[in-house]
């Protein structure tokens, strides 16, 4: 037997396999949940991540360094024995089988807060003490000033906010229990047997699954590439 | 309206008392308070008692810290000890490919080279795969009779099987499934370099390795920063790879922290929570001393 | 003004995000976490095409329209055993019924998380002992009480490449046992020709069968393990000199892949892989795990066998409870589609079904001497033990980690991992 890669024919029988089975194996519903649950978590993170980045690097406010430091010391503690209290947590809300078990929670992450913050520290301080000068407030600031610069790093975050949630898969398979509401990436792992190992089935429904993603990176990375040249920032 | 003249009164407080910052900083802390520090806050309580999951956890003070550290007889002492010293073997090896690779590949891109574009969503792709995914492509690759490597190489390598080649075969696996994204973070930071830097060193007849050295390492210092520090805590969290590629094997060498706290906690066997929890938080500790020292040698010094 | 509008946008967009939590929160509440009332929520570890099987049963049950109908939810196997402390921990939405392996139900059973049978069983006059597999109902009466039904027993068993063994050893298979002689006698011809005789697979199920065939007890008293002792040694001799006389397959090799190929002669595998073994070209049967005896009544093969259990749940009540049997009940008598999937129901109506009989798995129920060798390892730290093995036992097997120093650390590990537990103590 020689070694080949991806035979077409596994290919196109596995994808009629995978599409064909529509009551265990609605695809194309979780599709769709995954859609809603990945586009709002994005959102969700765009807006916390981007206003806080701006208060962390830009505004002087009593303990910022101390609260920032705390926020990255508590993200590296491996968050295994969580998983319990934060189930706990989803309960207590009534969040089981909801979509916001899986939308809000990651929105806690640091980790792009200081991605932004990095980028942020890149602008001249300068931008800011001039708008000042012509009576901007923060909001201002933030708003005309920094969020068009900072545009290309937000793409970023929004790829990385979208793959995570949407590759998770652990959380959801703990929070949800109705089929019809599970993402795909879990949902796909139902394909996958427990005890047949179906390599070529899982590799169909791997490269199903990253559709969307991929095709979000091809759409950003047009911009994102595109120059932050910084004095188009003030003018406008 | 009322709502509106409401905020407008807050705004004007602000210059006094200065609450601006944490209307900023109010959502994100919030999500944080709830759905991280309280959970975290009970994992801590968690590896200070002895506890399966199920009943009531058992207060024992500081006990399981002293077994994991101190208790040489103990397995979770053994447990500890290689778990971390492998974990630590596995940062080491990986995290400075983890870097450079990507750095090297999205300045490469940046000069736009024929078919950049198309490169560039190749080496992203990987990123895209859920880590189960990964695995499946990798083990066919380095399958000892079947896999492309040995069938390529014309080699008889027994790839997951032995040292170094199972710490091998992990950091190819860990930098091609990683490179994206960080691969991402210079490329933006390439594009924020003005490109009138480079034109004045063009004037005053600089080389290319002196540009990249001169203006472009530096001016991407804040994001390469982030990504290392970002990298090693990340890959002092590595657990898919050992877990499904070498099964932590050759005997346990491959074997990372994680592994154990996942099994004592999640494993098939009744749950040992507490000793799971200690573990856990202890390597939270070390990983927070690694990224200090990184922080602390990388920091703009101004 | 236009510090107004920016405000405006900004805390616009917050209550956006505000109404988004609170308008789904509501809704969830409308579709209910717990199910509808005339709804048995039925969780297990069935996936892949075993999943479409049980789905099919479902379907099946469902149309004869029961006062509860049964609502399947299939999780991955890892997945479902994290979720069930979980959400056992928090009191809600618990499962009415759940599929678990045998080996999980001691450790169940002492965290008080099951609902036992007793009280209503007495309405199923056929769910008995008698009606199923022994070594399948047995295990789920725990101190005189009945904690779980037995849906199937799964064994490990020998695949064997039919041209291989007429080649090397006409006769190896004359009484349905391949002992470990007569693999060592097809390994020195077979070698020559670069053909492993005995596939190295799961090691944990290859080492229990042995290990029992050796008189090794995995506990005396159900507590402490007995875990380092001669029976382990000659177990994992027994393997490490075919490796070192070139019987087997080699480190690192796929042993399952060889076999398909034709490259292997006997494959020790479980009867749940012969959907893939079907796949293949080559020409295959199956029977009982390798021995050290020809003597059927000495035999011992390694079975498992998932449960039908009830974790304790104060949305349950008494009507519910007989549904979810109700169901339990009618499975016993239609297993035959999970025959299909490869198992081996653990009801024992399956052998009057023709189409069963003839299936390769049906070997280890027709003769009742046959059943007499499944072996479920129901010692309570189980799970401790295939955790070491599943770590240890290849480099064991092929040398990289002396036997000596594997069976002294897993008794080790088994015995400091036990110390903290409290259930021993109650």
């Amino acid at each position: 037997m020689g070694f080949k890669l991806l035979p077409i024919e596994w290919v196109t029988t596995n994808y009629v396999e995978l599409l064909s089975d529509n009551t265990s194996t609605p695809l194309l519903r979780w599709f769709l949940n995954s859609l809603v649950i990945s586009v709002s978590h994005t959102l969700l993170v765009l807006t916390v991540v981007s206003l806080s980045a701006f208060a962390y690097s830009r505004l002087e406010f009593k303990g910022k360094k101390m609260l920032f430091s705390f926020l990255m010391g508590t993200m590296m503690f491996p968050a295994v024995v969580n998983l319990i209290p934060l189930y706990k947590i989803i309960d207590t809300l009534d969040w089981v089988n909801s979509p916001l078990a899986m939308i809000v929670p990651g929105a806690a992450s640091v980790f792009n807060i200081f991605l932004v913050r990095q980028f942020m520290s890149n602008i001249p301080i300068e931008f800011d003490e001039a708008a000042r000068i012509d009576g901007a407030n923060d909001f201002q600031i933030f708003s005309k000033i920094i969020l068009p610069l900072i545009k290309p790093v937000l793409l970023v975050v929004s790829l990385f906010a979208f793959t995570g949630s949407w590759n998770d898969f652990l959380w959801p398979s703990i929070v949800f229990s109705d089929i019809e509401k599970m993402p795909i990436t879990p949902g796909l792992q139902l394909l996958q047997g427990m005890y047949q190992s179906q390599p070529t089935l899982l590799m169909a429904g791997a490269f199903v699954a990253i559709v969307p993603t991929f095709v979000l990176y091809l759409f950003a990375q047009k911009y994102f590439l595109e120059s932050m040249s910084l004095s188009s920032g003030v003018k406008g | 309206m009322k709502a509106v003249t409401g905020v407008n009164k807050l705004t004007k407080k602000t210059s006094s008392i200065n609450i601006t910052p944490w209307l900023f900083i109010g959502p994100h802390l919030l999500i944080f308070l709830i759905f991280f520090l309280v959970p975290i806050g009970f994992g801590i309580y968690i590896s200070f008692t002895e506890w399966d999951l199920i009943s009531q956890p058992d207060f024992v003070g500081l006990a399981n810290y002293k077994e994991i550290l101190f208790n040489h007889d103990s397995i979770f002492y053994e447990q500890f000890q290689t778990g971390l010293k492998n974990t630590f073997l596995f940062v080491l090896f990986a995290v400075p490919f983890c870097i450079l690779v990507p750095l090297f590949l999205a300045t490469a891109l940046h000069a736009k080279p024929k078919f950049w574009k198309i490169f560039q969503s190749l080496f992203y792709m990987p990123s895209l795969f859920a880590i189960s995914a990964v695995v499946i492509i990798w083990k066919l690759m380095f399958d000892v009779t079947y896999g492309p490597i040995n069938h390529l190489f014309q080699l008889n390598t027994l790839w997951l099987r032995n040292q170094p080649y199972a710490w091998v075969s992990l950091v190819i696996v860990t930098v091609w499934w990683t490179i994206g994204g960080n691969m991402v973070i210079y490329q933006a930071a390439l594009n924020g370099i003005p490109k009138d830097y480079y034109e004045a060193a063009d004037i005053d007849g600089a080389s290319g390795m002196q540009k990249f050295l001169k203006i472009t390492l530096p001016s991407m210092k804040s994001q390469i920063l982030y990504t290392v520090v970002l990298t090693t805590i990340s890959q002092f969290n590595v657990y898919g790879q050992p877990l499904m590629l070498t099964g932590g094997g050759p005997t346990n060498s491959t074997r990372v922290l994680l592994m154990n706290i996942q099994q004592n906690a999640f494993g098939s066997g009744q749950s040992i929570a507490g000793i799971a929890s200690a573990m856990a938080i202890i390597l939270g500790v070390c990983i927070m001393a690694v990224a200090s020292l990184q922080f602390f040698f990388l920091r703009d010094k101004k | 003004m236009k510090k107004m509008s920016r405000l405006l946008l900004i805390l616009g967009t917050l209550g956006l995000v505000v109404s988004l939590f609170a308008g789904c929160g509501n809704s969830t509440k409308k579709t209910g976490a717990g199910g509808s009332k005339n709804e048995i929520t039925f969780w297990n570890p069935f996936t892949g095409p075993d999943g479409k099987n049980m789905q099919a049963m479902i379907d099946a049950y469902n149309k004869t329209n029961p006062e509860y109908k049964i609502k399947n939810v299939s999780l991955k196997e890892t997945d479902m055993y994290t979720k069930i402390p979980t959400v056992v921990n928090s009191k809600k939405n618990i499962p009415d019924v759940t599929i678990v392996h045998a080996e999980r139900l001691k450790q169940y059973k002492d965290n008080h998380m099951l609902t036992a049978y007793d009280d209503y069983l007495s309405d199923y006059p056929k769910m008995t002992g008698e009606n199923y597999v022994t070594e399948a109902w047995n295990i789920g009466n725990i101190e005189n009480k009945r904690y779980s039904i037995p849906l199937d027993i799964h064994t490990f068993g020998l695949y064997y490449n039919k041209d291989l063994v007429e080649k090397y050893l006409p006769n190896a298979l004359d009484d349905q046992i391949v002992t470990f002689d007569e693999i060592k006698e097809v390994g020195e011809k077979a070698q020559k020709e670069n053909i492993a005789s005995l596939g190295v697979s799961w090691v944990k199920p290859n080492y229990l069968s042995l290990y029992a065939q050796n008189g090794g007890e995995l506990s005396k008293d159900g507590t402490t393990p007995t875990l380092d002792n001669a029976a382990g040694k000659k177990t994992y001799k027994l393997w490490n000199n075919y490796v070192k006389e070139g019987y087997t397959t080699k480190d690192g090799e796929d042993a399952t892949q060889l076999f398909l190929t034709g490259k292997v002669v006997f494959l020790p595998e479980g009867i749940w892989m012969q959907n893939q073994i079907k796949q293949s070209k080559i020409n295959w049967g199956l029977t009982n795990a390798p021995q050290l005896s020809a003597d059927l009544s000495q035999a011992v093969n390694w079975s498992s066998s998932h449960q039908f259990v009830l974790f304790n749940s104060k949305e349950r009540n008494k009507a519910k409870t007989k549904g979810v049997i109700d169901f339990i009940d009618w499975v016993r008598d239609h297993s035959m589609e999970w025959a299909k999937s490869g198992q081996n129901p653990a009801s024992l109506s399956i052998l009057e079904n023709e189409e069963y009989k003839k299936m390769p798995q049906a070997i280890f129920l027709l003769d009742p001497e046959e059943q007499k060798t499944l072996k479920i390892f129901d010692y309570k730290y189980n799970g401790y033990v295939s955790e070491y093995l599943e770590a240890h036992g290849v480099d064991t097997i092929f040398g990289t980690e002396s036997i000596d120093d594997s069976l002294v650390n897993m008794q080790k590990e088994v015995t400091d991992k036990i110390a903290k537990d409290k259930t021993n103590n109650e």
